[in-house]
């Protein structure tokens, strides 16, 4: 753990943040924009919201019930080590589905039209399409966007603001 | 004569006690986590009741020992259904034994499952409950025909229980569901849902104070904590966007959050909490009725202090909110501002109703019950209100009343229903599903 303990403020913010695969391959995508989009609505239901730990999650989130393993996956979360393949085997074996994925297999869409379902129970789009749109600087009416990471701000100020710190810093 | 467990298994808070009882005996964080001072996986210990309502917050209770700065969380409930019957084991089983005290195979158990839930997932549940638990049987319902349930005795006279008919509309952890009950069954052809709830809702303003302020994207115990205390629902979008821009004393909603320091105090906390509170000096005499207009009208000023922020000071253990407060629980009104393409709640709630027999629309939309945690935002019901009625037919009536306690309501209608004559005969039991196997079983469970 944290040997420097000092106090919790500097324990947060010392965390080096990496950015997940997953983002990753969104950005480099040819529509970074609407991929990002996703990525952050999706990011919006993760336990860990962490960058760092997105990673984690998918491979490592099942395998930690004891101190053995908990110790495997710091240090792998730090990235000093690579998987053993006995924790990988491990992983694999545990490693529960997502939702999305028993959803998959449900296969919903095969159900007769009457049946509801999960599927059939979403609300769907909005009636007006009027998104409003609130600068992420400082959270007021923004009329524009950044056009790397497809983010809203407000003014130069906040451009300025976001370009400096924050594009593309976290999820969004 | 067995007794009967009573559970809500909440994919953010787990509700469970016995069937008669007034209230749960137990609520407990439906999770584990590991704090950075541990090296294993913890059991959250339980809320208090008596905190539950209000403003009382799940997270710092559950932490009220130990340091939740910067823990990692692990839930066996993922978008509402439970997709880790490993983990649900464990907390089952430190629930039964360490906290409830009973033994399942002496037990009837009644616990709440998300309508839609999957068959894979059911099976799997069936199995943790008849092979893993023994319980000698069991009941599944779900929380809008209990919500209904206990309305219906607890109000005799109200037409809701007169026409034995209700809209449930239940803002919880996972998702939100607007459910129209009748004859105290869900009528699930006619359910919307949006999926937004309490916890999508915690993330968010995780990414607005990382943006804005500092990085707060580990801390999901801290800005739970953030959330159910200073964040409310504005009536006037607009208006409270310019109000949220002024400098100094004119700037009702800037207050100032308090992070734990590991040290002195292992919780954050309001800095002041009468600052806090100035909002509720607003009234809604000013607004306009036009809240779902774009507000691009609101015209910018650059030139100076219209970002009053202090700049990042990494020295400092606090931060600021201002607009953040009410940004955040107007995402369950406008899912779209976040580029979600989904209809917002008043729509919802329009679009479930719309789906029943006309006959039953006048009575439901006099019939709306607020359920689930995250109803509990100041102004919630009267931003509803507002924004249903202009979208209701005028020949009906709309009125929304909020459940005495939104996180309990599910589990006190489960347990009238398990204290109720009929339930044993409601329920399926061991041999039963020994014989049947757990389709069938659950076959029994509708109607
Ligand atoms: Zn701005
Ligand atoms: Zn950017």
């Amino acid at each position: 753990m944290d040997d420097d303990a000092t106090n919790s403020f500097r324990r947060m913010s010392s965390r080096t943040r990496k950015v997940a695969p997953k983002m990753v391959a969104a950005l480099a995508s040819s529509d970074n924009r609407s991929q990002a989009a996703l990525a952050r609505l999706e990011a919006l239901e993760n336990d860990n919201a962490g960058l760092e730990l997105i990673e984690n999650i998918d491979d490592e989130d099942a395998s930690l019930d004891d101190d053995e393993q908990a110790y495997i996956q710091k240090r792998q979360s730090k990235g000093t080590k690579r998987k053993t393949r006995q924790a990988k085997a491990l992983e694999a074996k545990k490693a529960p589905k997502t939702f999305m994925e028993l959803l998959h297999e449900a296969s919903l869409e095969s159900l007769p039209p009457h049946v509801p379902s999960y599927i059939k129970a979403a609300v769907g789009p909005p009636s007006s399409t009027s998104r409003r749109h609130f600068c992420t600087v400082c959270g007021f009416a923004a009329s524009y966007t950044c056009i790397r990471c497809g983010v809203r701000f407000c003014s130069c100020r906040c451009q300025n603001i976001h370009n400096d710190t924050r594009c593309l810093k976290f999820v969004a | 004569m067995s007794n009967v467990v009573v559970l809500d298994n909440g994919g953010g808070l787990i509700k469970a006690g016995f069937g008669g009882d007034l209230d749960p005996s137990v609520i407990i964080p439906n999770c584990l986590y590991r704090p950075l001072s541990a090296k294993k996986w913890l059991h959250p210990s339980p809320i208090s009741i008596s905190t539950t309502t209000a403003t009382a917050t799940a997270a710092a209770e559950a932490s009220s020992d130990l340091d939740l700065t910067s823990a990692s969380v692990r839930r066996p409930i993922d978008r509402g259904y439970l997709i880790n019957p490993d983990l649900q084991r464990d907390i089952w089983s430190h629930l039964f034994t360490s906290l409830l005290h009973v033994s399942p195979s002496n037990s009837s158990l009644l616990l709440t499952e998300p309508l839609f839930t999957l068959p894979s997932i059911q099976r799997a549940t069936d199995e943790l409950i008849f092979e893993d638990f023994n319980f000698a049987s069991l009941y599944v319902s779900d929380s809008p025909s209990l919500v209904h349930f206990y309305e219906a005795s607890r109000r005799p006279t109200s037409l809701l229980s007169r026409a034995q008919c209700s809209l449930v509309v239940d803002c919880g952890f996972s998702f939100t569901h607007a459910a129209p009950v009748f004859q105290n069954f869900t009528l699930n052809y006619a359910v919307k849902r949006i999926d937004l709830g309490g916890k999508a809702l915690t993330n968010y303003l995780k990414e607005l104070v990382s943006y804005r302020a500092l990085n707060v994207m580990d801390e999901t115990f801290i800005i739970d904590d953030v959330k159910e205390k200073l964040c409310f629902v504005s009536l006037n979008v607009p208006r409270d966007l310019q109000i949220a821009r002024k400098p100094g004393k004119d700037n009702l909603f800037r207050c100032t959050y308090v992070l734990p320091d590991g040290i002195s105090y292992t919780r954050g906390f309001v800095k002041n909490p009468d600052e806090a509170k100035r909002y509720l000096s607003l009234t809604d005499e000013a607004s306009s009725p036009s809240l779902g207009v774009k507000n691009d009208v609101i015209e910018l000023d650059v030139s100076e202090k219209t970002e009053n922020r202090k700049k990042i000071d990494l020295t400092k253990n606090e931060f600021d909110l201002t607009n953040e407060r009410f940004l955040v629980p107007e995402m369950i009104f406008h899912p779209s501002d976040l580029g979600m393409n989904q209809a917002g709640l008043a729509e919802c709630i329009v679009r479930a109703v719309s789906s029943c027999h006309p006959h039953l629309h006048p009575v439901l939309y006099e019939s709306i019950v607020l359920t689930g945690g995250s109803t509990l935002f100041h102004n919630f019901a009267e931003r509803l209100e507002k924004e249903l009625r202009p979208i209701v037919p005028d020949e009906c009536k709309v009125k929304i009343t909020i459940q005495e306690d939104p996180i309990l309501g599910v589990w006190r209608g489960g347990s009238l229903l398990a204290s109720s004559p009929s339930f044993e005969a409601m329920c399926v039991t061991k041999a039963e599903y020994e014989e049947l196997g757990s389709a069938r079983c659950r076959k029994r469970f509708l109607h």
